[in-house]
């Protein structure tokens, strides 16, 4: 079996907030051309019709106030150009459109049509040039936050398509109560920033399961003690505030909050698997929830249909939908000393559903009921069950490499 | 092994408590604010959401409300440890809070600076 596989005991989920794959990662296509990133061939109309390209000229706060609209009638303007008709066609066209219904200002709109170069984030770029970047890791929903986040954590959000309430109709039980449920037990725990910070899992695990949580901190501790969970799922600072040892600033990079800050998270949260014990035994995906309403050049894929359909009235278009299509694409990194350095992985479509998907299989195995978006979702992890399909497992390096980065956090 | 510089933000210019609150923390807000009216009444807050309007503003309510959690499933943990029925205890009639009680420093508040 590959080495990769057996020595993998603890997976670790990172996701930030609302930034889209061109954006922050287009500029990598320059440097290496697998990676499908921003072209010159890109473009999207403003409201004059004049064709706006997308420019490196992101900067880490205040260029994107007001924050992007990315309700479902927003990414629908985006996603379809404006087009509305029955045999419309996804064309990508409609961002800087819709970023003008909200200011009104031609000039303004076109910032979103802006990406970071390289050197701007250069954790988040070292980290995609140094292990595995998917090319097609798209929202689950082409809408906001909590309804996309929902199917990181249960395969499905039980028909959601806004940050309204979302509670858990059974069958469908999240990965977490999966894990602890199993026989033989596993581990799972979600960390928080803070408490000031807190959770955007509110509704079902925190009020009803918050022994599941931990903080920053403490996720911390346990990577330098050894005592990671099996499965892992952190969530950055959603605030700016006070606390005991200063000013906390946001580090989840939803507009406005800064981008540095979010950048030197991730390193940290990368430093801290890296100089723990458990290096050679940790994966760590560092993915996005979704766009936050940025440019982005890729159409989402239709997908399998699941067993929900949110109302006409719930998607705000006129129209139903039966989550049959996936949201815009965002950016997703998977680390391991065992990936070789450079790996981009194309041809292959994941979602947020490919998380709890991947986490059951590679710990529980077969395992139902789960929502048909989690059942045909890819994942992103080979279950370490022979035989194992070499063009598939990304941890397939034979040796572990000694040459990872290290960041100066 | 590569040594990678990553810069800090300016703490000054970028930390903005003022901002007003976006729509993911009023979101947040709004769930909490559900959560807390399942909670024994002397563990609610008696902070009006909708006049939460800056972020400095969500923050304090959101540690509020999520102490206020962890604290009320702490104790009904310790009681049923005791035998005691916990929905004598923790019942929605409980006095209100004292005043110093929402001023408690949080748990797990956090050491690190951006």
């Amino acid at each position: 079996m590959p080495p990769g596989l057996d020595n993998l005991r603890h997976i670790v989920v990172l996701m930030m907030e609302n930034r889209s794959f061109d954006h922050m990662l287009g500029s990598l296509t320059a440097v290496d051309p697998r990676i499908d990133g921003v072209t010159d061939q890109l473009s999207n109309p403003d409201t004059t019709g004049a064709l706006v390209k997308p420019q490196p000229r992101a900067q880490f706060q205040g260029q994107l106030d007001p924050d992007p609209d990315h309700h479902f009638p927003a990414v629908d303007l985006q996603i379809f150009g404006g087009d509305t008709s029955p045999t419309r066609v996804a064309n990508m066209q409609g961002f800087v459109k819709s970023y003008f219904n909200q200011q009104r200002d031609v000039g303004h709109s076109q910032k979103i049509m802006y990406y970071f170069t390289e050197q701007r984030l250069p954790v988040l770029t070292t980290l995609a040039l140094e292990f595995a970047v998917f090319n097609r890791w798209f929202a689950s929903i082409p809408g906001p936050t909590i309804c996309n986040r929902a199917f990181a954590h249960y395969g499905t959000s039980f028909g959601r398509v806004d940050m309204n309430l979302l509670y858990v109709n059974e069958p469908f039980k999240s990965i977490y109560d999966r894990l602890i449920s199993a026989n033989p037990k596993h581990t799972a725990k979600l960390y928080y920033f803070d408490t000031t910070s807190s959770t955007m899992e509110i509704t079902n695990l925190l009020e009803n399961q918050p022994e599941l949580f931990g903080t920053y901190p403490q996720f911390l501790t346990d990577c330098s003690t050894s005592n990671l969970p099996d499965y892992s799922f952190i969530e950055p600072n959603f605030n700016d505030h006070d606390s005991d040892s200063g000013e906390e600033v946001a580090s989840d990079q939803h507009p406005d909050h800064n981008i540095q800050a979010g950048e030197l998270f991730i390193a940290s949260v990368y430093n801290a698997i890296k100089a723990s014990p458990l290096w050679p035994n940790t994966a760590l995906l560092v993915v996005y929830d979704e766009h936050g309403g940025i440019y982005d050049h890729v159409v989402p894929p239709a997908c399998t249909p699941d067993q929900f359909t949110a109302s006409a009235n719930d998607t705000g278009t006129g129209q139903p939908f039966a989550f049959d299509r996936l949201g815009v694409r965002v950016p997703a990194i998977l680390i391991s000393p065992w990936i070789p350095k450079g790996t981009v992985v194309d041809g292959r479509v994941f979602d947020h559903a490919s998380i709890p998907a991947t986490i059951t299989k590679f710990f529980l195995g077969d395992y139902s009921p789960r929502s048909p978006r989690e059942t045909s979702a890819d994942v992103f992890i080979e279950p370490n069950v022979a035989p194992v399909d070499p063009t598939r497992n990304l941890l397939s390096l034979t040796a572990m490499r000694d040459d990872c980065p290290d960041f100066d956090v | 092994m590569t040594l990678i510089h990553v810069p800090r933000p300016d703490v000054k210019s970028a930390m903005n408590p003022n901002r007003p609150v976006n729509a993911l923390l009023k979101a947040q807000v709004q769930h909490l604010h559900e959560a807390e009216r399942n909670l024994p009444l002397r563990r609610r807050t008696d902070i009006y959401i909708n006049a939460i309007k800056t972020e400095g503003e969500a923050a304090e309510y959101i540690r509020r409300v999520t102490e206020a959690i962890h604290e009320a499933h702490e104790a009904a943990a310790a009681k049923r440890g005791r035998g005691i029925a916990i929905a004598a205890a923790e019942g929605p009639g409980d006095k209100a809070p004292s005043a110093s009680r929402g001023k408690k420093k949080s748990k797990g508040k956090r050491a690190r600076k951006t």
